[in-house]
């Protein structure tokens, strides 16, 4: 069972002109999966996540939470939100809080001191939430998401206002409950986060799910490969059939990097075998990618683009 | 549901205006124990002081197998007054101490009436745009509840917060007068779910208001506008004085608004002071208004997105 499954999930506000905020979408999301969701300021990022949890109504389209429409609140059972800017009331303590958050979700306290623990607020358990710094919010918030024990949690903006020693803690956490089995959504403005915790990737561009992949498959630049080798002299790379550049850098110790460009699989394992023909050593060869920031800013730029 | 309600009472006792509201109350009844002075003359209640004055009492019952519980003999002596056309020589009961005393709970009532419920509007009015705050809303409704429950859960929390505090203070200041005075008025309690219904009718207009637009202000200024119009539209010359083409409207508004002034000049006055009961007609109407605006307020806010 799907964790997350879209049909033509669309959203347009009503208004003068009525705005279009998400455009018909049909998505997937497996169980266990850590799925992170990219997009420029007003893409529908925002939009499809309030609309998975019964915060916007869908002007068209279903959904479903691990097979329960979206429309029940029973599919929310399960799940956990983090939202941007949440807000808690400042008056309650953080264990004040999580309790109450927890009644909400159906569940007993039970796991209110495990929870701080394990965000280290443990020491913060009985201070007043107004009191707490937006890193410790932000941790507070994540406590409150994992209460219910939830196999689905969404997060917006995470580790937005933590610092960076925190934010790795949080990324760790992320981690520990990838290690679960507990599927995460993940919304965030910094790339290089959702580079490091997800294994797959959306980008949301007007409306409009523009790519969809593994941020393995998504970032491969294709027909390039990063090659390190003993030093390949000018007169053999001349003959090869492919394109070789120096990799920025320069040799290190006895071996140089190089970039080879080829046109497939077998073009390159060809130039390979005519530099080793030629007494040249190769150490390693490995797809060459782009980064995730490299990826958005070429598909958030470009003028349309399609799923992958 | 329960936990949205639980909430609301803690961000009710947050609010030091509620907590404020009880203090007053508090006071209320305090003063009115110090200020009711009774004389006992061989275990019987032989006069009485209110602020310093003295309270004429009616004769004493001869003997205690005799004396017949008061408010029957309340009832019992106003029935007999009415019944020979006589006129009452105090204006709230048949002698001085009990025109006193119910005069006294007439004005407590009055008073929870006309300010109690204002400043509970005021105390409890942001409630419910507050509940719609971007970033609080996100994690209600993230939860397995409905909205239904949601926005019943915080109207739940605030209709028990003003019930025990309507409560309270009628409830002390009934006791208070009737243990000092011996003069038992049980339908001065009624008084109670009379005052907190009218406040949940105008409550009804905050929540409507507050979940249409998410402003706590204008749905105050909307209350206090309505109540207005609803002073105005009370005025019984008011038919005759306007121009023809406009009396259709005026008696409209007259059955679609809360009938605020009707119930709290006529209806509560009365059960303090133990006169027959008029105005049950303006009552159940404006129940009935607050009952479709709750009705309209749970609709709005089942198909709103945040």
């Amino acid at each position: 069972m799907l964790a997350i499954q879209t049909r033509g999930l669309a959203k347009t506000y009503p208004g003068r002109p009525p705005v279009v905020a998400l455009r018909p979408l049909d998505l997937q999301v497996e169980p266990g999966e850590l799925f992170g969701l990219l997009g420029p300021n007003g893409a529908g990022k925002t939009t499809l996540v309030k609309l998975l949890l019964g915060i916007v109504h869908p002007s068209e389209g279903t959904a479903t939470l691990f097979g329960t429409s979206i429309r029940q609140p029973e599919a929310r059972r399960t799940v956990g939100f983090l939202p941007e800017n949440h807000r808690f009331p400042g008056y309650l303590t953080a264990r004040q809080t999580l309790s109450l958050f927890a009644r909400m979700a159906g569940h007993d306290d039970s796991r209110t001191d495990r929870l701080l623990d394990r965000v280290r607020l443990a020491d913060a358990a009985d201070r007043k939430v107004k009191t707490f710094s937006k890193g410790m919010m932000q941790r507070l918030g994540i406590a409150q998401a994992l209460m219910s024990d939830p196999r689905l949690v969404f997060l917006d903006e995470p580790t937005d206002g933590v610092d960076p020693v925190g934010r790795r803690e949080i990324r760790d956490l992320l981690l520990e409950l990838a290690a679960e089995g507990v599927t995460l959504f993940l919304n965030s403005h910094l790339l290089s986060e959702i580079e490091r915790v997800c294994t797959r990737v959306a980008i949301l561009k007007e409306g409009e799910l523009v790519r969809d992949g593994t941020v393995a498959s998504l970032t491969e630049t294709g027909r390039a490969w990063r090659l390190r080798s003993t030093p390949i002299a000018a007169p053999v790379a001349d003959a090869l059939g492919a394109t070789l550049l120096p990799a920025p850098g320069g040799p290190t110790g006895d071996l140089a990097g190089y970039t080879l460009h080829a046109d497939d699989r077998r073009a390159l394992n060809d130039a390979l075998d005519h530099l080793r023909t030629h007494g040249v050593e190769v150490e390693s060869v490995e797809p060459l990618r782009q980064s995730l920031e490299d990826l958005f800013v070429e598909v958030v730029s470009a003028p349309g683009a399609s799923s992958d | 549901m329960l936990g949205v309600f639980l909430l609301t009472l803690r961000e009710l006792r947050a609010k030091w205006i509620v907590v404020g509201l009880f203090v007053v109350a508090t006071l209320i009844w305090a003063t009115m124990a110090l200020a009711l002075q009774l004389d006992v003359v061989d275990g019987s209640l032989a006069g009485a002081r209110l602020f310093g004055q003295e309270a004429e009492m009616g004769p004493p019952p001869e003997d205690a197998e005799q004396a017949p519980a008061r408010d029957d003999a309340l009832a019992d002596s106003t029935a007999a007054a009415q019944a020979g056309g006589e006129e009452p020589g105090f204006p709230f009961g048949a002698s001085l101490l009990e025109s006193v005393v119910f005069g006294a709970q007439a004005f407590v009532a009055g008073a929870a009436y006309w300010v109690g419920i204002l400043l509970a509007l005021f105390a409890t009015g942001g409630l419910i745009a507050s509940l719609q705050t971007r970033g609080e809303i996100d994690l209600l409704l993230s939860k397995p509840l409905s909205r239904s429950a949601i926005l019943g859960g915080r109207l739940a929390g605030v209709a028990a917060a003003t019930l025990a505090l309507v409560t309270y203070l009628i409830g002390a200041v009934w006791l208070v007068m009737s243990l000092k005075s011996g003069l038992w008025n049980p339908r001065f309690l009624l008084a109670i779910p009379v005052i907190w219904s009218m406040f949940l009718v105008l409550y009804g207009v905050v929540t409507l208001v507050s979940v249409w637009t998410g402003s706590s202000a204008l749905s105050l200024m909307v209350v206090l506008a309505l109540l207005f119009a609803s002073l105005v539209l009370a005025i019984p010359e008011l038919e005759t004085q306007i121009a023809a083409g406009w009396r259709p409207l005026v008696v409209g508004l007259r059955h679609a608004l809360p009938r605020f002034p009707s119930v709290g000049v006529q209806l509560v006055p009365q059960l303090a002071t133990g006169e027959p009961v008029g105005a049950l007609g303006a009552f159940a109407s404006s129940l009935g208004i607050g009952g479709g605006l709750y009705a309209l307020a749970f609709w709005r806010f089942s198909r709103r997105d945040f």
